[in-house]
């Protein structure tokens, strides 16, 4: 058979162009996703600081695989119940969701997730370099694991249903230079801190000792937890009884009222940003949430105290216990491109990622990443190392009624409790009542 | 055929009416229908109603058993007669200050009806700021008398703030309604007054008011109507807090259906809502109903 020219230079020009993907796909992403390329998916995507910076890399994601992303973006407590409406549908829109630590049980409960370790086990699928043992512990288990001890602790029967994205512990900020002036030490505990938020109140005018976030409703409930378990208090017990009227959890209420008495004009309407300003903005001596702050604080866009800010451990209180919590990336189960989404959550995730996300201010999510030099720049990452060590998975109970007592319950006795109108032991023992009666009608108390 | 011609013609008028009816029947029952029927199960967001075990009218019992259902009915109660007295005060009073044509009259009115056209939840936004403790514009000329107070941060102070946006934004509504209402009297009554010598405010009094009731009331319903369904502004303001002092009705519904994702819980709410609004909403009807003037 005689073969032209034209044709000898069409089938070559022919076989350069289809096989030009490939290997531009394995170098980009470690494995073989051409299948995947064309394909376009959908992420419920949080408006967050380290979301913001995070999907300045999604078009480097498509270049690489060929996968179209469109992201839905919301503010991160309206999420769910987009979610939870798309992943009931037989075929949702969704591909990929950012989920909240606290929504993680109740979703694999109600058979809204994929499980991901037969997508790891996949070779097709799964990025040959991706090193899973990488991810920090606490952020993979607490974030990830459904189905062990109490439902959502690591351990027996725990599986792995989402990769941790944006998590976050606690860390105490303070304001090296006030600090200094009166003479205080970083403090170590909560009586140190204490003692520093009453001083800072009646030593500087127009500042406050700690912010926090207080705002009715979830905020409140988030504030009052950064006390709750180094008290040793607990919401439920083990067999789902609330404590939140023991002696543990009303001394931790005593302290929240303090921090906010002793705190900055209107901290007891907080939020999240409110809270984070209030330091950064020079009205706060100290800041005790979300790692969250450390890309803020060194911002001269963002911050007045740059050069003013200490780290240290979430101090002690009758114990070391910090936040674990943030977000995960998951795959609805009715998802039409599954395949897709598990490469984005692997590539998004992935160690070069990861480091150029923290580089910029973003949250780490690996333990190589917090080694790297560029995040050592911007990251104390001794501390954010100790910080991890406490960071408590049994933090606030993740389970499937948490949001209503967190917000209808909780959120709601501690606003009466902080603004002064009700005192702590009465509202606290109607809040008990109240966790009961959702406990009851949620069938736990079943003999 | 004399029959059959009386027929059609009875008839006519309903066939073509019968589209629209019919549209609307679906449109508009078929959802209230169907949350009747979600008041009678305890469903969650997300599940079908079907798979769910029939609860009756325990669900209503419930809730209004409910002691921050109570609470938040009381909070949107007070805050609906508060709002609507000012706000017919302030609107129909600078309505009687505006109704005759001054130089610049329709800048300043273009001006006073802008709140109304933001978006509600933008409308809370920008109080928010406003009322903001550290930042806000208020604190900052309140700072001249060394105040600052914690607007969002106090039950009362809440709730007059919310209070005071929601006057902000619908004032001008009622402004609108009374301006037109004034400009449809017949000057020959007020003219007729000032010849028998009535001053200003009592030609207001016995004339231009009692000319203006129907219109007045109207507005006072529509008023209250909108008032018991406030939101956004509050949710965007206060999310109901501190504790539930600014909680109204509607945003007590919203977070049973998407906090808690009670939807049986949440549609129970609705139709008490929806009763009291629909009540008041043939009142207006009644009130407003150009037939009935005319004895048809």
């Amino acid at each position: 058979m005689k073969i032209s020219r034209r044709t000898a230079l069409k089938a070559t020009l022919g076989s350069a162009l289809a096989a030009l993907p490939l290997p531009y796909v394995a170098n980009a992403a470690g494995t073989d996703w051409s299948k995947l390329r064309g394909q376009t998916i959908v992420i419920n995507w949080p408006s967050h600081p380290h979301f913001d910076i995070a999907k300045k890399l999604i078009p480097e994601f498509t270049a690489a695989t060929g996968i179209k992303v469109e992201l839905d973006e919301m503010q991160y407590l309206r999420m769910k119940d987009a979610q939870v409406l798309q992943m009931s549908k037989p075929q949702g829109d969704y591909d990929v969701i950012v989920y909240v630590i606290m929504w993680k049980t109740e979703y694999v409960q109600r058979n809204f997730l994929t499980e991901l370790a037969p997508l790891f086990a996949n070779e097709a699928l799964a990025m040959k370099d991706y090193n899973k043992d990488d991810i920090i512990t606490a952020y993979l288990e607490g974030l990830g694991l459904v189905g062990g001890p109490r439902g959502y602790l690591p351990g027996p029967g725990a599986k792995l249903y989402g990769i941790p994205y944006g998590a976050e512990c606690s860390v105490l900020a303070y304001r090296k230079d006030i600090f200094a002036k009166h003479n205080l030490a970083p403090p170590k505990t909560y009586d140190d801190m204490l003692a520093a938020a009453r001083k800072v109140k009646e030593k500087e005018p127009g500042m406050g000792g700690l912010t926090q976030r207080a705002q009715a409703g979830h905020q409140v409930t988030a504030g009052w937890l950064m006390h709750l378990t180094p008290y040793d208090g607990l919401v439920i017990d083990d067999k789902f009884e609330p404590r939140v009227s023991d002696p543990a959890a009303i001394k931790a209420t005593e302290v929240y009222k303090e921090f906010i008495d002793t705190g900055p004009a209107g901290a007891a309407s907080f939020d999240f940003g409110q809270c984070i300003n209030s330091f950064l903005q020079g009205q706060s001596a100290m800041y005790c949430d979300s790692i969250s702050i450390f890309g803020p604080a060194r911002d001269p866009a963002k911050s007045k105290v740059t050069e003013t800010t200490g780290y240290v451990v979430h101090p002690k209180a009758v114990k070391y216990s910090g936040e674990l919590g943030g977000f995960g990336l998951a795959i609805p189960k009715n998802s039409a491109r599954r395949d897709a989404a598990f490469a984005f959550m692997q590539w998004i995730t992935a160690a070069q990622q990861d480091v150029r996300v923290t580089a910029q201010g973003g949250q780490p999510t690996r333990w190589s990443t917090l080694d790297h030099p560029d995040v050592k720049k911007i990251y104390p990452v001794d501390i954010y190392r100790e910080c991890l060590k406490i960071a408590n998975p049994d933090w606030r109970p993740i389970i499937n009624e948490w949001t209503e007592i967190s917000e209808k319950v909780l959120g709601i006795r501690l606003s009466e409790i902080i603004t002064g109108k009700t005192p702590i032991k009465p509202a606290m023992d109607s809040a008990a009542a109240e966790i009961r009666t959702i406990m009851t009608r949620a069938g736990y108390y079943k003999t | 055929m004399q029959l059959g011609s009386g027929l059609d013609r009875r008839l006519t008028p309903y066939v073509f009416a019968a589209p629209a009816v019919l549209i609307m029947l679906f449109g508009l029952l078929y959802p209230v229908i169907e949350a009747f029927r979600l008041s009678f199960y305890e469903v969650r967001l997300g599940e079908p109603v079907t798979a769910q075990a029939f609860r009756g009218f325990a669900i209503f019992a419930e809730a209004l058993s409910d002691s921050s259902v109570r609470k938040s009915m009381a909070v949107t109660l007070q805050f609906s007669i508060i709002v609507v007295a000012i706000e017919m005060f302030l609107g129909v009073g600078l309505a009687l200050i505006l109704e005759k044509p001054l130089r610049g009259m329709m800048v300043f009115r273009t001006l006073l009806v802008l709140p109304m056209m933001i978006a509600p939840i933008c409308v809370g936004l920008i109080w928010r700021y406003m009322f903001d403790v550290n930042v806000g514009p208020i604190n900052s000329w309140l700072s001249v008398f060394a105040l600052k107070p914690a607007w969002l941060a106090e039950s009362g102070l809440a709730f007059f703030a919310i209070c005071v946006t929601d006057i902000w934004q619908f004032t001008p509504f009622v402004f609108i309604l009374a301006l037109a209402g004034l400009q449809g009297i017949d000057q020959s009554s007020v003219e007729a007054a000032k010849m028998d010598g009535a001053s200003t405010l009592q030609i207001i009094r016995y004339v231009k008011l009692p000319l203006l009731a129907p219109i007045l009331m109207i507005t006072i319903l529509m008023r209250v109507i909108d008032a018991l369904r406030g939101l956004e502004v509050v949710y965007a303001m206060t999310n109901g807090g501190p504790g539930l002092s600014t909680e109204l009705f509607s945003l007590h519904i919203y977070k049973s259906a998407f906090v808690t994702q009670r939807m049986g819980h949440s549609a129970a709410l609705s139709i008490c809502l929806l009763i009291v609004t629909t009540a008041l909403s043939a009142l207006l009807l009644m009130w407003s109903n150009p037939l009935r003037q005319k004895g048809r």
